[in-house]
């Protein structure tokens, strides 16, 4: 069976935020560390557990530039058999047009289902998996933090987590099935595995050659330091200067 | 522009978040000039209208029918891209809660739309304007254009207020094309029951983290909690450790709360958490440790055992 998982190399979130609004503006810094997004190693582990079932192709889909290749490798190295780069050629690609790419690859290679992150976690945007799901017309399942096969792999019973607290679905595969972070917790790619990755077999295609509209829908039009809080922190000793200090700001009665 | 406001409806409730969506709603409808209706979408909404149909909208549009008696992002998806295809709206907005981020990317691509996801300000930008939202776990701003006749929009519900009140709309009733969602079956949902107070919305929230050590200590942190009449969240942390369901969990990937007093026990402050508590007036730390970040971004602390602290508190409140 084969199933495909989506990575995208994002900063790592502990990089200084200045650091990180110059890196999006495309200035040059040092200070950001490239890491595949978090939610997409889940998204990696879960393919790699699913081998049980019968999963024996995991093809890991990228749109990102050679620089990112390391990113890459690290999640294909956690054991996934292969992978597709599409080079946005210096574009800063929105949204759907993520989305169109990653649904010309779904169409060549027909996976029994896909596998994503439910965010990246520098747009925050959760919005490519719904995308996605939506251009293809199959359903989705979003959130996920359980996922069970049905025995004739037709099916997948998910529960999801939302604000009311866990949803569970039963969904007719193919779908497209965004990980949260309670599914599981993705394994570190060992050293022997990440020199093996290195044969792993990539094929490379170009943003430009897929018919998708070059412009995006979405454009940055620029970043700034949210507002601080209101800045020193007000230390006290105990729960009765605590008590007495909320009290005179009028924060309880 | 023509803006439809989706509300969400869950447990056969309207969401708090919808308010945002209503109050973004109208400041855009300032903006742009253009009108403002809303729309209800599931089995037995009509009950409903009363409730949604009174911010000086133009109409009010009902989807209610026994196909939409589950959620499903498929079905719903296609039954608001039918009625914003047939009314012509320009713009279609709703509040940031878990059922709008899985089903308002779905829209945007049915309507071929640019969307923006989350947020909390319309900014001015050359010619035109902008929506800025929080990315980066909150720690950076970001104003993003959207270059479609369509604008899709979800709303950051900690970062606006109320909406102005109005006169009622004209009720519509649409029913979209297309049969019921069959590749997606509604199975349960597993809730946690709790008298106290709804954590999205709640004025004061108390949140435990891994400091406490062991679940039995959540019986202290409600007896506070109660004191204060606050709803309690929670961490990542104790959220894996199922100390908590997840729907406790506050942050980049719980919720995102704006309440008058948030109380942080034994919490770290993580960048994953600070990301939703931004919005909180006055937050109050309690940690042994000096130097955890969360003494960072709150404005008044304990460096204290929590297990002295918090039995201190109930005591004098
Ligand atoms: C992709 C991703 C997304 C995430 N999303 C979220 C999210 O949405 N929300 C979230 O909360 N986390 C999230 N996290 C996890 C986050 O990074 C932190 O690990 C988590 O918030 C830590 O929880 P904590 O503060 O309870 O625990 P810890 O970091 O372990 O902190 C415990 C604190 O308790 C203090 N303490 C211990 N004993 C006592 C005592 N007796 N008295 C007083 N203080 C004491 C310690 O000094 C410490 O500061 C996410 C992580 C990732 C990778
Ligand atoms: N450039 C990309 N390459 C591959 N996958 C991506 C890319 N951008 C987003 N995704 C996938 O879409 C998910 C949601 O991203 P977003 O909608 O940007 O928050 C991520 O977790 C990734 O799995």
């Amino acid at each position: 069976m084969k199933v495909l998982v989506t990575v995208k190399p994002v900063a790592d979130p502990n990089t200084p935020p200045a650091a990180w609004i110059a890196s999006q503006e495309g200035k040059p810094t040092n200070d950001v560390n490239f890491v595949a997004n978090y939610f997409d190693l889940i998204a990696v582990e879960q393919a790699i557990r699913l081998k049980d079932i019968g999963v024996d192709d995991i093809c890991i889909v990228s749109i990102t530039g050679d620089d990112m290749m390391a990113q890459v490798r690290s999640a294909i190295a956690m054991g996934a058999n292969r992978a597709i780069i599409v080079d946005p050629e210096g574009k800063h690609l929105g949204w759907q047009q993520i989305a169109a790419v990653l649904k010309h690859v779904v169409e060549k290679e027909q996976p029994a289902f896909v596998l994503m992150g439910k965010q990246a976690t520098d747009d925050d945007a959760s919005q490519v998996g719904s995308m996605l799901a939506g251009m293809l017309g199959w359903p989705q399942a979003t959130f996920v933090s359980e996922m069970t096969f049905s025995d004739d792999k037709a099916r997948v019973r998910v529960g999801r987590e939302t604000d009311e607290g866990v949803e569970v679905l039963d969904v007719k595969l193919p779908a497209v099935i965004t990980c949260d972070l309670r599914l599981n917790e993705p394994r570190y790619a060992t050293l022997p595995n990440l020199i093996k990755s290195k044969k792993a077999p990539v094929e490379r295609l170009k943003f430009s050659e897929l018919g998708i509209a070059a412009d995006a829908k979405v454009t940055v039009a620029g970043h700034a330091l949210p507002a601080g809080r209101t800045g020193e922190c007000r230390m006290v000793k105990d729960a009765a200067e605590l008590v007495s200090v909320l009290r005179e700001m009028k924060a309880v009665d | 522009m023509n803006i439809l406001v989706v509300a969400e409806v869950q447990l056969g409730r309207l969401k708090p978040a919808n308010l945002a969506a209503v109050r973004m709603a109208q400041d855009l409808a300032a903006k742009s000039g253009g009108s403002l209706s809303i729309a209800l979408i599931g089995s037995g909404v009509g009950d409903l209208v009363a409730d949604a149909n009174k911010y000086g909208v133009s109409a009010c549009y009902t989807i209610d029918d026994q196909r939409f008696a589950h959620y499903t992002a498929g079905s719903f998806a296609d039954a608001i891209v039918a009625l914003v295809k047939d009314k012509g709206f320009t713009a279609v907005i709703g509040g940031e809660a878990t059922t709008a981020r899985d089903i308002f990317p779905r829209i945007a691509a049915g309507l071929d739309a640019g969307m923006c996801k989350g947020i909390c300000a319309i900014a001015d930008v050359d010619g035109g304007w902008g929506y800025q939202r929080p990315v980066f776990s909150g720690m950076a701003l970001r104003t993003e254009c959207i270059h479609t006749p369509i604008h899709v929009l979800t709303v950051d519900p900690t970062a606006v207020g109320e909406p102005d009140a109005g006169a009622a709309g004209e009720v519509i009733a649409f029913s979209p094309p297309g049969a019921a969602d069959d590749a997606v079956t509604f199975v349960e949902l597993r809730r946690a029951e709790s008298a106290r107070p709804d954590l999205a919305v709640a004025e004061r929230v108390v949140g435990a983290g891994r400091g406490i050590k062991s679940a039995d200590y959540l019986d202290t942190i409600g007896t506070l909690a109660d004191k204060l009449g606050a709803a309690i969240g929670s961490t990542r942390a104790v959220v894996d450790a199922g100390w908590l369901p997840n729907e406790f969990q506050i942050g980049q990937t719980g919720k995102a709360i704006a309440p008058k007093l948030y109380i942080a026990i034994g919490i770290s402050g993580a960048v994953q958490h600070a990301a939703g508590i931004r919005g909180a007036k006055t937050i109050v730390a309690i940690n042994k440790d000096a130097e955890a970040p969360i003494f960072k971004i709150a404005d008044v602390g304990v460096v204290g055992d929590l297990f002295d602290v918090v039995p201190g508190l109930i005591e004098q409140l």
